[in-house]
């Protein structure tokens, strides 16, 4: 909440157009998730999947903005097998003990009428950061049945090379070209 | 005796091709992850986590059998509540039928390499034919195990309502269901 509250502030200190309305929305932890895609020994392809620990969307349909806030806790990640999210871990690869976190921050939204279509933020992983764009396979929103909320997201893909962020352990028989894959749903504050 | 055990012999390698090689599923190299639409918005995913099985596989004749059995038990999808729901009687019903099952016979190959799978799978104590295809294939020389490893991706779209899962359809959840398998097997 504090955050939040936080995010509003700043939210307002933005210059807004006229017809311009921000709205702010919370990423549904059941309902966004980071899964990624690595090739292994060029036959299979090895998947695992992070929670969304934090995120706010900001979406500005009418004019076009949007800002967006994503933390993932690298310690939580979840490929089904243990062994391997232990492997993952390690220095050489997620380094969670000293990087913990993950985040993307990205403030460079497109849009294709009123749906979001791509997003270019800075990704920052084991505390390096660079650019990454998600592009939409599908957006949409529909009111949340429960909540009586709108609810706005979708599914988002990227790709990066780990090796960029340090995470080399196991090239090249497992790939550098990492394929991200995105479910993202935020309910409207 | 003798004559017997011969004679089995002798069927059995008649119905075997000459160099079938048994491989046996890597699972930690094996996977079946779904995806359903979540009210056309965003796609839903989860996993099965636990899982068994064997492959009889033969390139030079390109024939090849798979049987592999999954743990819906393990199901898998980040939000505990919704494995829950998943293995109770709406869904799964783990407690009926804690295991799906896919047997496939019908080998594919384009050139050297699978091209698809067709087969039966088996939950709910129903059985409906489902073909599997590859995305990619290939086998090669595990440094680890000093062994020949095959496997790919292969993926599937089912009606999960083939198998009377029909909880939800009435409100929107969907019935198709994609499959997005990683298989590797390690030769025996």
């Amino acid at each position: 909440m504090k955050r939040l509250g936080a995010w509003a502030a700043l939210a307002f200190a933005l210059p807004c157009g006229a017809v311009a309305e921000p709205v702010v929305y919370r990423l549904d932890p059941e309902h966004s998730f980071v899964h990624f895609e690595v090739l292994h020994f060029g036959t299979s392809t090895l998947r695992g999947r992070f929670g969304v620990q934090e995120g706010l969307v900001e979406l500005d349909r009418a004019a076009g903005r949007g800002y967006a806030l994503v933390r993932i806790d690298t310690a939580r990640v979840d490929t089904g097998l243990p062994a391997f999210d232990a492997r993952l871990r390690q220095p050489d690869l997620l380094a969670s003990d000293t990087h913990p976190q993950a985040t993307f921050v990205a403030s460079s939204f497109s849009f294709d009428g009123d749906k979001v279509r791509a997003v270019r933020g800075e990704f920052t992983l084991r505390g390096v950061s660079q650019g990454v764009e998600l592009r939409a396979l599908r957006f949409g929103c529909h009111p949340h049945p429960q909540l009586q909320r709108e609810v706005c997201g979708g599914d988002f893909e990227g790709e990066l090379r780990r090796a960029d962020f340090g995470a080399s352990f196991g090239m090249p028989f497992v790939a550098n070209r990492v394929r991200l894959v995105l479910q993202a749903e935020g309910i409207r504050q | 005796m003798h004559k017997l055990l011969a004679a089995s012999a002798l069927s059995l390698a008649a119905v075997l091709p000459a160099q079938a090689n048994t491989y046996t599923i890597d699972p930690t190299h094996t996977f079946v992850t779904y995806e359903i639409s979540h009210f056309g918005t965003s796609t839903n995913r989860g996993r099965f986590d636990r899982k068994e099985g064997t492959v009889q596989f033969d390139r030079a004749a390109r024939t090849g059998k798979v049987e592999i059995s999954f743990d819906l038990t393990a199901i898998n999808t980040g939000v505990a509540p919704l494995d829950k729901h998943l293995q109770s009687a709406d869904f799964f019903d783990t407690a009926k039928h804690p295991s799906a099952r896919f047997v496939g016979d019908r080998f594919v190959f384009n050139g050297d390499k699978v091209a698809e799978v067709g087969g039966t799978l088996t939950m709910l104590g129903k059985s409906a034919p489902v073909t599997l295809k590859a995305t990619q294939f290939n086998c090669y020389m595990n440094p680890f195990f000093k062994r020949e490893v095959c496997g790919g991706d292969f993926e599937t779209t089912v009606k999960r309502s083939q198998w009377g899962m029909t909880w939800g359809l009435n409100m929107g959840v969907q019935d198709e269901v994609r499959l997005l398998i990683q298989v590797e097997a390690i030769k025996q």
